[in-house]
């Protein structure tokens, strides 16, 4: 059993996106692939500002729009719409995203997806709602579809797969680096493509590099016997080590990477004195927070909280084990931690998007968390990416002019504002 | 059902939002799931609001719905402690309108001291603007109180709200008029306004209501209860602006002299010099720009403008009436104002130049036929533009971070026309610069392939070397590797080329030269993929 590491639920999760944003990268990393959205105004709305400020001559990704009239009908009708989608875009492969609306109206969307289905375009659904899902869940959602699409290997095939989506350039990484190492790869899920999803079956070795993707991981091993990895994920040279020297086990590799580790710490060691004793609250959603505060922690920081959205004690059991004695909180409630904060006055937040520039309105130094999905900071060509981003945010605060607290400079700027702004941070 | 790509309206609760955002010392509260908080952060970013949003998610998740659990009373209890609100809007959401709840019971039930009030904004019939002008509007029917007119000539500005397009800086433009003239201003709202103020709003002798889209039904109010007239027009452009102050004057002036006793003195229109930011220059330089040589070849630039309907229309006349460009075609997102839009730019566009549409793809079909040299629309038009390569300024809502500028950019009054000019002209390939690349091809602007560029690696300046800049940043990076013409270039191997390839476009020419220089340091003379990747790792990008 999985270590019974402690942690606190709150229930105040409300600064948060829905599973839909994963669409942003999803459908650009599935380079043959379109998101539909069964959805309302609303999600529209989402795609809008978050993706909208994006310029795309031609996106990949739309809402079918239920209107008034469309919620007393049993079964939404969208076959035009895949039709015209067919038409204009050409997809290998249409990714049907349920919503909060349709939920409510409790579409059978498994019946949906498998009826608008074709051999040579499959349609399949990625349950993605925010009434269950938060932000990148949804890949997870996405990684379970394709499952069925993966060829089943044979139990003789004895290769690494790794589970989630990075940049080619991180794909790269890792395939040249195992094979430096021997290890040999069948593939990466997802591919850029739809057609060329690794093989997986009972000689598989699943390598997961993103935190958040338990229900993929766990369906693997029930549908196709195969095994997790359970390392600490590749971030940082505390957790490129361990996973490297972990994976390389399973293949009967004896591999000693304290060198190389050593070497990683050394090759930032301007950025980990910055971080040494600096205190650090995680606030954010972005369900990267357990190996990242591990990495902070490892690298001379002191975590004073590492709130995240969701916990899975047994696929973060090594990274909870690495956390032993931070105070770690499940869907944490916002307007505690804007206490705990005040009280505790941390040198540095990872804020989500939502609420970075209030913290910093308050003179906290925040760092916007969504930055980590999209940086490559995975293996180890991302350990100096990634602790840059740490301490970039405090470089850049200390070498602004303190004038900035000063509330003359805000005046004007929001109407709401009482004009009496109340600091977290002493000054 | 419909396939949309972009939406132009946002939702309801997001019209609720703006409104509660606007103003001081209320709150929104969403019933909705967690999802539906996106919309905070249109205000936190877009706005860069150095405070927390006057609106709260009440979440409902999966597991509440199923358990009957709601946390709307622990919400308003929470929202009331820690901000202490006079008054709180719930707002229910497009999934849980469905769930057909009563709000207000679970509402009463949370026993706050403050004012709340249910609002019935039902999504799958409003959006955005309606529901933010409908909640407005029912806010100055519930608040606004009988009042003595002020002593001297005053004015309410309705209009000006969070997120509004250049709301702000239209806000200083309208202050900076009034205080030409001497006119007070008593409320402006809802922008910075507490339930108190609008309270007093009939205190004023004249309401300002530049905006079809927020405060002209609360100025339509005011005047039927209260007899406060209303200024509707929206100051845009010199000529407008124009009539708009000698209105202004006059309508004060009248009133004033209608006083029993009549109040002494009559406001007067000074000199237009007087409107500058001097106090002795042209209040705009419009007129004389449109006049200038440079200007005459935008009177054959066809433009298209859509939008909202006050800048569709205020924008479409003065293209057409100040800057001599004729207009290809025009059309609003908003179906509701639609006849009006048609009624004004009758006689600037054929009924069949009209366009009426909340479907992005049909915008975007209708800006491919008619391939104009410049379109006025909103951020949605910035994608259809780029795909037809097209000059695109937006001059209404949805906005681009981009379009939340720091500087004073109105687009009302004479400091609006001269900014919108600007842009116009900045916009649009300059009239010279065409007549060279139509006769000579390409004026030099083609791309040249990265592969034929080494020798510029020569001119980059030395200092532009720094590796502290993460690797993914999100401006494009130069090139910035110098290395001395004596030195041995190392090749790249076919599989190295083809693994710098996948390294994002806006960094490879860096990564390019970071691992060039790897290589030359320690004598290696062709660059493979092991030597990529360890060089990477070494140089962490």
């Amino acid at each position: 059993m999985p270590p019974k590491v402690q942690f606190t639920r709150e229930d105040g999760l409300y600064h948060s996106f829905c599973g839909l944003v994963s669409v942003g990268w999803l459908y650009q990393k599935i380079k043959d692939s379109f998101f539909l959205i069964l959805g309302t105004h609303t999600c529209a709305h989402l795609l809008q500002n978050t993706l909208g400020v994006m310029i795309f001559a031609r996106p990949r990704f739309a809402v079918s729009l239920l209107e008034e009239a469309d919620l007393s009908s049993s079964q939404p009708q969208i076959a035009d719409q895949i039709a015209e989608i067919r038409r204009e875009h050409k997809p290998s492969v249409i990714f049907l995203l349920s919503s909060c609306t349709p939920e409510v109206m409790k579409v059978e969307f498994e019946g949906l997806a498998h009826s608008l289905s074709t051999p040579e375009l499959p349609v399949l659904f990625v349950p993605a709602s925010g009434l269950d899902y938060t932000f990148a869940q949804s890949e997870d959602s996405v990684l379970q579809a394709l499952i069925p699409f993966c060829p089943v290997a044979p139990p003789e095939d004895k290769r690494v797969v790794f589970l989630g989506s990075v940049n080619d350039a991180i794909a790269d990484d890792f395939a040249l680096e195992a094979a430096r190492l021997g290890i040999p790869v069948a593939g990466f899920l997802p591919a850029n493509h739809f057609h060329e999803l690794p093989p997986i079956g009972p000689g598989t070795i699943i390598a997961p590099l993103q935190p958040f993707l338990p229900r993929t991981a766990t369906q693997l091993v029930n549908e196709r016997e195969c095994t997790i990895l359970s390392s600490l994920f590749p971030f940082g040279p505390d957790g490129c080590r361990a996973f490297w020297e972990d994976l390389a086990a399973h293949f009967g590799l004896r591999i000693d990477l304290a060198e190389r580790e050593a070497a990683a710490w050394e090759r930032i060691r301007e950025h980990t004195e910055l971080l040494r004793g600096k205190k650090v609250f995680f606030a954010t959603d972005i369900l990267m927070e357990l190996p990242l505060a591990r990495f902070l922690r490892a690298a001379g920081a002191e975590v004073l909280e590492c709130s995240t959205p969701y916990i899975n004690r047994r696929f973060h059991a090594r990274e909870l084990a690495a956390l032993e004695g931070v105070r770690l909180v499940e869907q944490a409630n916002f307007e505690r931690q804007l206490r705990s904060i005040a009280a505790e006055q941390p040198d540095l937040v990872i804020s989500n998007i939502i609420t970075a520039n209030p913290l910093i309105g308050r003179g906290v130094v925040a760092k916007w968390g969504t930055e980590f999905i999209f940086s490559p900071i995975h293996g180890w060509a991302g350990v100096n990416p990634l602790v840059q981003l740490f301490t970039r945010a405090l470089r850049r605060h200390t070498r602004l002019d303190p004038l900035g607290l000063d509330p003359i400079w805000t005046a004007g700027v929001m109407p709401s504002a009482s004009g009496d702004v109340i600091p977290l941070a002493q000054q | 059902m419909r396939l949309a790509y972009w939406m132009y309206e946002g939702t309801a609760h997001h019209g609720v939002g703006r409104v509660m955002n606007s103003m001081r010392g209320v709150h929104a509260v969403f019933h909705a799931p967690q999802g539906d908080d996106y919309v905070y952060t249109i205000f936190t970013m877009l706005e860069r609001t150095p405070g927390f949003p006057a609106m709260t998610t009440s979440v409902v998740s999966g597991t509440d719905l199923a358990r009957g659990t709601i946390r709307l009373p622990e919400t308003l209890r929470q929202v009331e402690a820690s901000r202490n609100p006079e008054l709180i809007v719930v707002v229910a959401s497009c999934s849980t309108t469905l769930l057909q709840e009563n709000l207000e019971i679970a509402a009463q039930s949370a026993g706050v001291g403050c004012d709340v009030l249910v609002y019935d904004a039902n999504p799958y019939r409003m959006q955005e603007t309606v529901a933010a002008e409908s909640l407005f509007t029912e806010l100055v029917r519930r608040y606004a109180a009988p009042q003595p007119l002020t002593p001297h000539p005053s004015v309410n500005i309705l209009g000006p709200s969070s997120l509004g397009f250049h709301a702000r800086h239209d806000l200083i433009a309208l202050r900076r008029m009034l205080a030409v003239l001497g006119v007070e201003v008593n409320v402006v709202a809802p922008w910075g306004a507490s339930v108190d103020d609008l309270r007093r709003l009939p205190a004023a002798w004249l309401t300002i209501a530049p905006y079809r889209e927020l405060g002209a039904a609360a100025a339509d109010y005011l005047e039927a209860q209260f007899g406060t007239p209303a200024l509707r027009e929206a100051p845009i452009g010199v000529q407008p602006t124009l009539r708009w102050l000698h209105t202004l004057v006059d309508t004060l002036n009248e009133l004033g002299a209608a006083r029993q006793p009549a109040t002494a003195r009559a406001i007067t229109l000074p000199p237009l010099t007087a409107f500058s930011l001097d106090g002795r220059s042209a209040p705009s330089n419009v007129p004389w720009f449109a006049r200038t040589a440079d200007m005459e070849s935008f009177s054959g630039k066809r433009a298209f403008v859509f939008g909202d309907a006050t800048h569709t229309v205020g924008v479409a006349k003065f293209l057409h009436d100040e800057l001599g460009m004729p207009l290809a075609g025009a059309g609003t997102y908003l179906l509701k104002q639609a006849g009006w839009v048609r009624e004004q730019l009758k006689g600037y566009i054929a009924d069949d130049q009209f366009l009426a549409t909340d479907t992005f793809q049909e915008v975007a079909a209708r800006i491919a036929e008619l391939r104009p040299e410049l379109v006025c629309g909103t951020q949605m038009e910035r994608h259809t533009a780029r795909r037809y390569d097209l000059n695109v300024m937006v001059i209404a809502p949805p906005t681009h971070i981009e379009n939340h500028l720091l500087a004073y950019r109105p687009f009302l009054g004479f400091d609006g026309a001269d900014v919108i000019a600007d842009e116009v002209y900045t916009t649009c390939t300059l009239g010279m610069e065409k007549h060279l690349i139509d006769m000579f091809g390409d004026a030099g602007l083609e791309e040249v392939p990265e592969h034929t560029r080494t020798v510029e690696r020569e001119e980059q300046e030395p200092g532009e070397q720094r590796d502290e800049e993460p690797a993914l940043s999100s401006a494009p990076q130069p090139r910035v590797t110098r290395s001395s013409p004596t030195e041995v270039q190392p090749i790249w191997t076919g599989e190295a080329e083809a693994m710098l390839k996948k390294v994002p476009f806006f960094v490879r020419g860096r990564v390019r030269g970071n691992v060039e220089k790897f290589a030359i340091e320690r004598g290696i003379a062709e660059i493979s993929a092991e030597v990529l990747l360890t060089a990477k790792e070494q140089l962490g990008a």
